[in-house]
């Protein structure tokens, strides 16, 4: 299909706002659950149905966009089994609403020990595929894998069409998470930390041994995808969770080497970073400029940071997830205004924090875009 | 180097064999206990100066819980004596453990009685604990759900209706803040395991 030519633009714009040669702040969804109560689907009919899934959040997405435009999306606009995603990403078990959990509750993690003592020996000895294939089967349902599979093979194309037809790019099309979310996600937070005071080294080894597979697999999926960009995941490795010594070890060598790698292979890399990553937020700088994106929820301190990085890395950010779900439309434009009096519109993706939630207001997602649009 | 510092120090091996030769050697168990617990009030001091990091709060836990496990037994009596009781929980709606335990972890070090009602714990459940435990004086909410700040501000009512006017109530997780303290009427928040064991000591 032949995109229109306002597709065409918003790519650029895109592109320019990772250079910082962007004329206003750009407005980029995200919100993988927030669509369902405001456009009143069930949350248990909308995770588990992908064709409706995508309609309504197309559907919701053009209501806001109708009040300010919308100019891209950070990571799509859904279409399959989030389930499915997150647990290829963690290797944990997602509770889903409707089958464990209430019918309107919001999908969660079960975080529990799956990954045992002896499993590490085995990402060791045989790498990811082999881990891979000994975890997942504990945390989903192979043949809910395979429905996944079969959708995207059959359903892709057409449904990445159907946002290009809504005039929607998305910055990211994959969502990679390094070795140490990884083995995170398997050994449960509580579990993993102790690792890696206890048996360092072994963590280490597991990491080295499954990273060429984290990293094929990475840009294999983000080809496969079509997409611009793909997300490498800060969650459990953010600065406030660990120690210096293991941020140092465990998790900035293969963030920098995910970023590095996507950047040789023409894919613009968006750090997707939750919690606080005051810390260590000028390591950032090792990567080159302006060829990627810091991707925050509010916690890490974006004004801090770009007097630290300057003009070194686009933000994407940084709505609270709570003003959105609490607050007033005045208080989201306030917040909006404010973030950008003080760290400017150039490199500027204005979305919410993380990802807004499932009981954002509408208004205040609104409110949120119709702020950043307008911002003189 | 001493038990505190050991701990401080996170060298959970070499803790836990000098516990084991003091107890040997017949130091009295609640001597070696109260080192235990200085070394916590260090880590905490190191967490709250940027020292330390989560990962550290839950690595001394796990450390202050694997001794404790092996001196309690020994304290008698003299081990029930606490600061005071707090009951803590999950709100409904959200699985989230993580942070409910380290928090507990961390008040089970600073010397407070904890009662756990887990996670996902309906209104009743802390209503019902608060009831059991008239001396409780903290009650301790975790949410790291925006979609059950509605849970956490029916347990604050709940708590309220229930005529247990006196409960101090806290309220800590990701995505908690003044904002949603105003929202649920809850007391106050922390933003920290350690925040938590401040507050539950100035609320006490």
């Amino acid at each position: 299909m032949i995109p229109d030519q306002l597709f065409l633009d918003r790519v650029e714009r895109i592109k320019r706002t990772i250079a910082f040669e962007n004329d206003r702040a750009t407005t980029c969804y995200t919100g993988v659950a927030t669509p369902a109560e405001h456009m009143g689907v069930k949350m248990a009919d909308f995770v588990s149905n992908s064709d409706l899934n995508l309609d309504t959040t197309l559907a919701y997405i053009n209501e806001l966009n109708e009040i300010a435009p919308i100019d891209c999306l950070n990571i799509g606009a859904g279409g399959n089994k989030i389930n499915v995603i997150l647990t290829m990403i963690w290797l944990s078990k997602v509770k889903m609403p409707g089958r464990e959990l209430p019918e309107n509750s919001l999908w969660q993690i079960e975080e529990k020990k799956v990954l045992k003592d002896e499993d590490y020996d085995l990402a060791i000895e045989q790498g990811y595929d082999a881990l891979v294939q000994k975890i997942l089967p504990q945390v989903l349902d192979m043949g809910e894998l395979q429905e996944f599979m079969e959708y995207a093979q059959k359903n892709g194309q057409k449904n990445a069409e159907k946002v290009i037809a809504n005039i929607y790019p998305s910055v990211n099309s994959n969502n990679a998470s390094p070795p140490f979310e990884i083995l995170c996600g398997a050994r449960s937070m509580s579990q993993f930390f102790m690792d890696c005071y206890k048996i360092p080294d072994k963590v280490k080894a597991a990491q080295d041994a499954i990273f060429p597979g984290v990293l094929e697999n990475m840009v294999a999926t983000t080809r496969q995808t079509n997409g611009m960009g793909s997300w490498v995941g800060g969650w459990r490795g953010a600065s406030a969770l660990v120690s210096p010594k293991i941020w140092d070890e465990l998790v900035w060598p293969y963030m920098y080497k995910m970023g590095m790698t996507l950047l040789e292979n023409g894919i613009t890399p968006t750090f997707h970073l939750d919690q606080n990553w005051d810390r260590d937020i000028e390591r950032f700088l090792e990567l080159p400029e302006k060829k990627f994106i810091l991707n925050t929820d509010s916690m890490t301190d974006l004004r801090r940071a770009r007097k630290l990085l300057g003009e070194h890395a686009a933000f994407m950010g940084d709505v609270p997830p709570q003003l959105l779900a609490t607050g007033t439309p005045q208080q989201v434009t306030d917040y909006v205004n404010r973030l950008l009096d003080d760290i400017g519109t150039k490199g500027v993706f204005i979305t919410a924090g993380c990802d807004a939630p499932g009981n954002a207001k509408f208004e205040n997602m609104a409110a949120m875009f119709k702020a950043a649009y307008e911002y003189n | 180097m001493s038990i505190a510092e050991m701990l401080a120090n996170l060298e959970d091996e070499a803790v836990m064999a000098e516990v084991k030769k003091q107890i040997s050697d017949g130091v009295e168990p609640m001597k070696i206990f109260e080192a235990c617990q200085e070394g916590m009030n260090i880590v905490g001091k190191k967490f709250q100066d940027g020292e330390y990091f989560v990962s550290d709060l839950m690595m001394s836990s796990a450390i202050f819980k694997d001794v404790s496990d092996v001196i309690k037994p020994l304290l008698g009596t003299e081990g029930e004596a606490t600061i005071g009781k707090v009951v803590l929980g999950t709100v409904e709606g959200d699985i989230h453990d993580i942070g409910k335990d380290l928090v507990h972890a961390m008040l089970s070090a600073g010397n407070f009685e904890v009662i756990d009602v887990g996670i996902d714990a309906p209104v009743d459940s802390f209503v019902n604990a608060l009831k059991e435990n008239p001396d409780a004086k903290v009650l301790a909410l975790s949410c790291l759900l925006t979609t059950c700040y509605d849970s956490l501000k029916a347990t604050v009512e709940a708590v309220k209706e229930a005529g247990l006017t006196d409960v101090k109530i806290i309220i800590g997780g990701g995505p908690v803040d003044q904002s949603v303290v105003d929202f649920s009427g809850a007391d106050t928040y922390g933003e920290t395991a350690q925040d938590a064991v401040f507050i539950a000591k100035e609320l006490m």
